[in-house]
């Protein structure tokens, strides 16, 4: 019982939640941004993986942990571009079209993985992955220095992209521009604002940030690729974007509780402590269909998400 | 006239490229062969693209393609194993499939495919040591039509009472139902006899009879393809049938001839949970007579994609579900004997999905030459 307790508090648990909680936000913050500009895409677990494939394999080849985060993000943003074209150019049901993108980048980069490394039985080819990066000075503080200050440079990144995203998206002409282009589509149209590139640019923005998630998960945690290595990421990613109502603040709250919640029934387990650890995992998902429920009436999802958008048509 | 085109609205929507005096305009009528040139198009174009997968491998693309065709249909062994394959996904595309046409977005079918086989496993393991197999089959099999239709109904009530998304709630389910097995696996339900995650096997009892002595053929594909027949039936001659089309086509107009909207979405939700439910009961009492986290090879997705290529016809289901049965079942083939990784298959089956789709759409759309005065 103490150490279902102590785990709660414990340092390495935090510090791993911190990390745990990193591919989470990213992919969230990407996702909310495409919503935003009306567009539901459920392919984030396909371009995860597709750019955590990218990252390991170039990372591995050529040597530079710095060209595969680089080629991941690149084929993030190519995935998501495709995306783009089915959805808001040919205007296939965003559903299918995300369902296809996961099946197809999924395929592709086990697929590529296979070809590249064929099946030996022996270990798995591994690359190099990021060193932490501590910060010098804070890391020394006491708990707070591990917890905070000795993470992976993605890590800061993800959590200052947040304020400059809320920026972004709160306090420019873009950021009101797109928000509105998932609002009211047609309305935009009228004032001129191009609907079709709004929704590229947002798509986009998304492929990048699941890039840098897939990326993450493959040369900064664990040098290693497998055909299942975003493990549902991708869907969680999601369902923060709902948990956190369509808000970074929230978001940002959501995806450190997922990864909370996550890094707590990895040390109960690794205690080996008698948990029914898989319902502690279930409760992010439980979690977010209550959310949908209670914020229905405050809710704040683009009122235009997963509707394709004709010119002329009400 | 033709810079007026562009800003009228409706006529813009057919003018997608006008370059060269050529012009897209909207096809006044979709007749069917256009739909199944757009279809073998579009799977010819997936195979061609992945042919360069296989050549950037150096692997010969002629012998790959023909190792895949052996595998899957050149034999009549071949042939048997390809509809073992194909069972599960008949069921799961006839489920989305049915959902899709009331226009509800049943993303579930993986979770309601493992409700299924926990609800047939649970009443298995309770009964089959007492009940003869021509009660206990049966009964499994409703079984899992309750347990996947019940999964499925939470996300029914769920829209229905507070207009939540079910593309997400669906997804969300499946998760909780997959931590739930996966629970249970390691604790109540697990096998005392082994250090995995998986349930004793059961009775010979709730094993599903052969279609076919010596194959793997199950009576599982005879009960999916007679379901194809009965969900055609029902949405064709049966006033549900008409309902679940009616608020496909227009739920405003639907709900105005008093079809009730609500009660047709938890209505259409369970029955394509149920149906989701029965793959569930033919894949466990048909091919693994227990359950174990991977019985499911994507089949809940890979309906979804299987009742969009057959064009949400339950005929249609059947012919691409066998179609991709055929591509799993020649791809472990093609691996064994050219290297060539499994994988390809889905990058097949994506690659094709994506030109589905896209044809869908350009099939409603025809080339025309602009008039002179342009």
């Amino acid at each position: 019982m103490t150490d279902v307790l102590e785990a709660l508090i414990n340092v390495g648990v935090l510090a791993s939640a911190i990390r745990i909680a990193t591919p989470l936000l990213l992919a969230a913050l990407g996702e909310m941004v495409t919503e935003r500009a009306g567009v539901l895409n459920l392919g984030i677990e396909g371009t995860i993986t597709v750019s955590a494939f990218g990252s390991f394999v170039v990372a591995d080849k050529a040597d530079s942990l710095w060209l595969g985060v680089l080629s991941g993000v690149g084929a993030g943003i190519l995935l998501s571009l495709l995306m783009a074209v089915l959805v808001s150019s040919i205007k296939v049901e965003q559903v299918v079209a995300g369902l296809a993108l996961n099946l197809f980048g999924i395929g592709m980069a086990f697929y590529l993985f296979r070809a590249f490394y064929p099946q030996t039985g022996g270990e798995m080819p591994r690359s190099d992955t990021f060193d932490f990066a501590e910060i010098p000075l804070l890391s020394e503080i006491p708990a707070v220095g591990e917890i905070v200050f000795g993470q992976h440079w993605l890590t800061y990144a993800a959590i200052g992209t947040c304020p400059v995203l809320w920026w972004a998206l709160n306090r420019t002409q873009f950021g009101l521009e797109l928000r509105s282009v998932g609002n009211n589509p047609a309305a935009c149209d009228m004032r001129g604002v191009n609907v079709t590139r709004m929704q590229y640019l947002a798509l986009a923005f998304g492929g990048f940030m699941a890039g840098l998630a897939g990326a993450f998960l493959s040369v900064f945690l664990s040098g290693l690729f497998f055909v299942d290595v975003a493990a549902g990421r991708g869907w969680i990613a999601l369902a923060i974007v709902i948990f956190g109502n369509w808000r970074i603040g929230r978001i940002l709250a959501g995806a450190l509780f997922f990864g909370y919640l996550d890094a707590y029934q990895l040390s109960l387990q690794a205690r080996g402590v008698e948990v029914p650890h898989q319902l502690l995992l279930a409760l992010p998902f439980a979690l977010t269909i209550a959310a949908l429920v209670v914020n229905r009436r405050r809710s704040q999802e683009p009122l235009h998400l997963g509707v394709p958008y004709f010119r002329g048509e009400r | 006239m033709s810079t007026d085109t562009s800003t009228t609205p409706g006529a813009s929507s057919g003018s997608l490229l006008r370059r060269g005096g050529w012009r897209l305009e909207r096809r006044l009528e979709v007749k069917p062969w256009h739909e199944v040139v757009t279809l073998v198009g579009a799977f010819i174009v997936g195979l061609a693209l992945c042919s360069i997968l296989i050549a950037a491998a150096d692997k010969s693309v002629i012998d790959s393609y023909r190792a895949l065709f052996d595998g899957a249909l050149g034999s009549r062994r071949a042939i048997y194993e390809t509809l073992v394959q194909a069972t599960p996904l008949v069921f799961t595309g006839l489920a989305a499939a049915f959902a899709f046409r009331a226009r509800v977005w049943n993303i579930g079918g993986e979770g309601q495919f493992f409700a299924g086989a926990m609800g047939a496993f649970f009443v298995s393991d309770l009964w089959s040591a007492h009940l003869p197999r021509g009660v206990m089959v049966p009964v499994l099999f409703i079984a899992a039509a309750a347990t996947g239709a019940l999964w499925a109904s939470i996300a029914g009530v769920l829209k229905a009472r507070y207009d939540t998304n079910e593309i997400i709630t669906t997804v969300m389910l499946n998760f909780i139902i997959l931590l739930i097995l996966s629970y249970l696996l390691g604790d109540l339900w697990r096998s005392p006899d082994t250090f995995y995650f998986q349930t004793v096997t059961v009775p010979e009892s709730a094993h599903l009879p052969l279609m076919i002595d010596g194959s793997r053929l199950h009576w599982g594909f005879g009960i999916a393809v007679a379901m194809a027949v009965v969900v055609n039936v029902v949405l064709r001659r049966t006033a549900l049938g008409y309902e679940v089309r009616g608020v496909g086509i227009n739920r405003t107009a639907g709900s105005y001839k008093g079809i009730s909207v609500p009660r047709v979405t938890v209505l259409v939700m369970a029955i394509s949970g149920a149906l989701a439910g029965l793959a569930g009961a033919a894949e466990f009492a048909g091919v693994h007579h227990r359950l174990q986290l991977d019985i499911s090879n994507n089949f809940g997705f890979v309906g979804i994609i299987i009742a969009l290529i057959g064009r949400l016809h339950p005929a249609g289901v059947v012919v691409s579900a066998i179609a991709f049965g055929a591509l799993v079942n020649g791809a472990v083939t093609m691996q064994i004997q050219t290297g060539i990784p499994a994988a390809l298959v889905d990058v097949i089956q994506g690659l094709s999905l994506i030109f589905v789709l896209t044809g869908a759409v350009a099939v409603r759309y025809r080339l025309q030459r602009t008039r002179t005065d342009d």
